[in-house]
């Protein structure tokens, strides 16, 4: 009982992290700094998230040659030609093949 | 549901289809959580229960790999809550193409914000308000779906794709895709690249609490360079 009460609390916990600026902020007109500020918000956390995803949840573990070779080709993939089935294929298949042959 | 019709519209397939990619590299991880319980030694439903209540997967690993380690509730329960804060830089980023929504979407939106959903729907602010919705609406039904299909799936499997094809890569790769797309200035490219920096140097610190770190750095290096442009 303690553990599922635990859980419903991290589930208000989840659901209250997520809301809070869209409900609260709903009827308000956002300062020019905050809306200077929030265009920045998505660049920042994709990239800190994709590093994130890299490193083991434990830290510590440097990213291997082949992650770097894959993400370099999603990035140069994506900036020309802004398609992500090519990002996919093209990213995949040099992560793949370079750690096929490391 | 008001919005019924939400996946018969144009932006509404868009949304299922562009979630069904990132759904794919996301199963192996969707059946680890299953195993992760098993191994907890909680009750299954009892651990499952936790993708309905919380729909956060990095923080129910957390939490319930923790609480079967022994460890205090509020110590797992404390790093759930670090492992879960960057939802609150989505609600913040969120908020203004919100303020256009109706007021049943801005309450049910936020339960649907997970990584996946914030990634697509990121790019998509400039959309008209009703394509904008439909597209959030089937990117995160299609998620939800999956997500409870196989974090129950994994309950009783275990991880049953092979290590040698690994697919988890495929959501960095495409998240960098989303991210490269969305950089439209070169100040934005510079914060990318820096808040990576910090995110790297940052590695160690507990429940990925560097990445929030990262995230504020970032945007005080954006303020900055924006001042730099007049």
């Amino acid at each position: 009982m303690m553990i599922f009460a635990t859980i419903v609390l991290m589930g208000l916990g989840s659901y209250a992290m997520r809301a809070v600026f869209i409900l609260l902020l709903s009827n308000h007109t956002f300062p020019p700094l905050a809306l200077k500020a929030l265009e920045y918000v998505g660049p920042a956390v994709m990239a800190a998230l994709v590093m994130t995803m890299l490193l083991s949840p434990e830290g510590g573990h440097a990213p291997r040659v082949y992650e770097w070779a894959g993400l370099a080709t999603a990035a140069v993939v994506a900036l020309l030609t802004r398609n992500h089935i090519y990002v996919l294929v093209l990213a995949m298949g040099v992560y793949w093949g370079l750690g096929y042959l490391m | 549901m008001p919005e019924a019709s939400s996946l018969k519209s144009h932006y509404g397939r868009r949304g299922f289809f562009d979630a069904l990619v990132l759904v794919i590299p996301a199963i192996p991880f969707a059946l680890v959580f299953g195993l992760a319980v098993r191994e907890s030694g909680l009750a299954i439903w009892l651990g499952w229960s936790s993708s309905p209540i919380m729909f956060s997967g990095a923080a129910q690993i957390t939490l319930i790999t923790l609480l079967g380690e022994g460890a205090s509730v509020a110590a797992a329960a404390t790093a759930a809550l670090v492992v879960g804060a960057r939802h609150l830089f989505y609600s913040f980023s969120m908020a203004p193409v919100m303020q256009r929504q109706p007021v049943w979407f801005r309450w049910l939106a936020p339960y649907m914000l997970v990584d996946q959903v914030f990634a697509l729907c990121v790019g998509k602010q400039n959309l008209p308000t009703a394509d904008f919705r439909h597209y959030y609406l089937a990117a995160g039904i299609t998620f939800w779906m999956f997500w409870m299909t196989f974090t129950a799936v994994g309950l009783f499997v275990g991880p049953v794709i092979p290590a040698g094809l690994d697919i988890t890569f495929a959501t960095p790769v495409l998240f960098m895709g989303l991210l490269v797309t969305a950089i439209d200035s070169w100040q934005k490219a510079v914060v990318a690249v820096f808040a990576m920096l910090v995110t790297f140097i940052l590695a160690d610190m507990p429940s990925r609490s560097g990445l929030l770190i990262a995230v504020l750095a970032g945007l005080i290096l954006g303020l900055v360079l924006e001042r730099l442009r007049k």
